[in-house]
């Protein structure tokens, strides 16, 4: 008997087990630590407690320094989409709906998914590797210490500036991603200016952008929560802080698909 | 008042502490020495409850546990001044007691103490380590604790800062009558600083005296420590 537990441990399909168990139960405490984290951070901000300076200081990170990238990224999509679909839809006659088609994209999907994946690779990243740094350095120990709660501290601003600034960004970057749809569509084809824009208009509703807001509010606040939590989370030295950075982009990338998927489900079905 | 007693604290399975107890009276200062590995920062943090123990019982005068720590952990996105007030600013029923004038004050008065005027706006990442080390103590102490947990103050310092921080510890401990825990490798700062001293040896304590006895005394393990042998009852574990 005994042998035959020491040769399983050593077999293939019992160490695929134990790391499949060993992965399961790290996302059970990552979900568990960001519930915990989120409600404790919900508390302080319910109770007043909020550093505003510190507040404007995150936002601009969250919000200005980001916005080449996501206006970029945002604009690219617009302009392909407008390069792939412009001249097939006008030699086809369905010119009057180039406008319609990349302004309801942008709006509902790709501005603000798009944002959201710029923000995650700049600012999560920096976030949670900031936190973990800290982490592992000592420097949230001395936090406490100092008789500072470091939720308060850290998280707070962060998820405050997060899901502030995100609507914002939103905004700008997808009027960019129009106007450079715009700019693809007439390039391509033999569509006006004029012609685009009125048909833009006609694929704007208020409805969808009040939807892409309340995403917006949800996505900033879900990448900002994410990234503070798994790089507090972190353990170790510089490896520690690279396992935990790379955990927070990825979860907030998957986190944000889902909440994607909820809102398309809940909003557009 | 700092008193431990039966402290046993586990990593996984690997007991670092094993049924430790000692008491440091108000005005006191223990020294804890012992290798590389024998749990020395693990006391000083369950201490000040940034760990939590597995047994045992702790119990600390009322105020605040004040720490400085071995890799100094000073804040480095905070300039000098900003980490010496950082528990002034930030803790909400600190706050409003004091105008910036005052805060400018107090690390003005902080930093003359450790030897470190007009560094004040200077960012962690441009100090030496002892200077790190200095800054950590300035913001340790900034307010005014009943307990204060000092882990290897002076190591990586010059003999000359190190005299200058053990003096200070000496006078804080005179002047607020605050009970205090020194770590430290350091025969100079026990002799210097500490009424008491605590040996400890693969998680067990193997020495409790005062300084004078630990030169003196018969005791093995202190014997191999003072005279820094090889050969003795400790032995370097290989893990
Ligand atoms: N968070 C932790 N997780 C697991 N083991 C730990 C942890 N912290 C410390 N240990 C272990 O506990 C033991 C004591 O560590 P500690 O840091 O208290 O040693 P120390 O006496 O302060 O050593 P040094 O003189 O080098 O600072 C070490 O063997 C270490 O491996
Ligand atoms: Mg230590």
């Amino acid at each position: 008997m005994e042998q035959i537990r020491v040769f399983f441990k050593k077999s293939a399909t019992y160490q695929l087990l134990q790391i499949l168990a060993e992965q399961f139960e790290d996302f059970i405490t990552t979900l568990g630590e960001i519930a915990q984290r989120g409600l404790k951070t919900l508390m302080c901000i319910l109770t007043g407690q909020i550093n505003w300076k510190e507040v404007i200081e995150q936002s601009s990170r969250f919000g200005v320094s980001s916005l080449p990238i996501t206006i970029s990224i945002v604009s690219m999509t617009s302009i392909i989409v407008a390069m792939q679909v412009a001249g097939e839809m006008v030699k086809q006659g369905g010119g009057n709906y180039v406008g319609l088609l990349v302004a309801m994209l942008t709006v509902r999907e790709t501005g603000i998914i798009m944002s959201g994946f710029a923000i995650i690779s700049m600012i999560g990243s920096s976030l949670a590797s900031e936190i973990a740094t800290m982490k592992v350095t000592e420097q949230i120990d001395a936090i406490s210490v100092l008789g500072v709660d470091p939720v308060r501290y850290l998280f707070v601003p962060r998820v405050i500036a997060g899901t502030l600034m995100m609507p914002p960004v939103l905004i700008i970057a997808s009027t960019f991603g129009i106007l450079g749809g715009g700019v693809a569509s007439t390039a391509v084809s033999e569509l006006s200016y004029k012609a685009y824009f009125t048909s833009v208009w006609s694929g704007l509703f208020i409805y969808d952008i009040k939807v892409a807001l309340a995403k917006a509010f949800v996505y900033g606040c879900t990448i900002a929560l994410i990234s503070c939590t798994c790089g507090y989370m972190a353990k170790g030295g510089a490896k520690g802080v690279g396992i935990a950075t790379t955990k927070a982009v990825v979860w907030s990338f998957v986190a944000i698909v889902i909440w994607d998927l909820i809102f398309s489900v809940a909003f557009f079905f | 008042m700092i008193k431990v007693e039966h402290l046993i604290k586990k990593f996984d399975e690997k007991i670092v502490l094993n049924d430790i107890s000692f008491e440091v009276k108000d005005g006191e200062t223990l020294a804890i020495v012992g290798f590389s590995g024998s749990g020395k920062s693990t006391i000083l943090k369950i201490i000040c409850g940034l760990l939590e123990e597995d047994l045992g019982k702790i119990t600390t005068t009322e105020g605040d546990v004040a720490m400085v720590f071995q890799y100094s952990a000073l804040f480095d996105s905070l300039n000098v001044h900003d980490n010496i007030i950082f528990a002034l600013q930030e803790r909400k029923e600190l706050r409003k007691k004091y105008t910036t004038e005052d805060l400018d004050n107090i690390v003005k008065e902080k930093l003359k103490l450790v030897g470190l005027e007009g560094i004040e706006n200077k960012f962690p990442s441009e100090l030496s380590g002892g200077m790190q080390k200095r800054v950590s103590f300035a913001r340790a102490i900034v307010t005014n604790p009943k307990t204060i947990l000092y882990d290897e103050p002076t190591a990586g310092l010059d003999p000359i800062s190190s005299t200058l921080i053990e003096d200070y510890i000496v006078r804080l401990k005179e002047e607020t009558h605050a009970s205090s825990i020194v770590v430290t490798h350091q025969m100079s700062t026990i002799e210097r600083t500490a009424d008491k001293v605590l040996m400890l040896y693969n998680g067990k304590c193997v020495f409790k005296g005062t300084p004078k006895e630990m030169c003196e005394a018969g005791n093995e393990y202190t014997k191999q420590f003072v005279t820094a042998s090889l050969t003795g009852p400790m032995k370097m574990l290989a893990e």
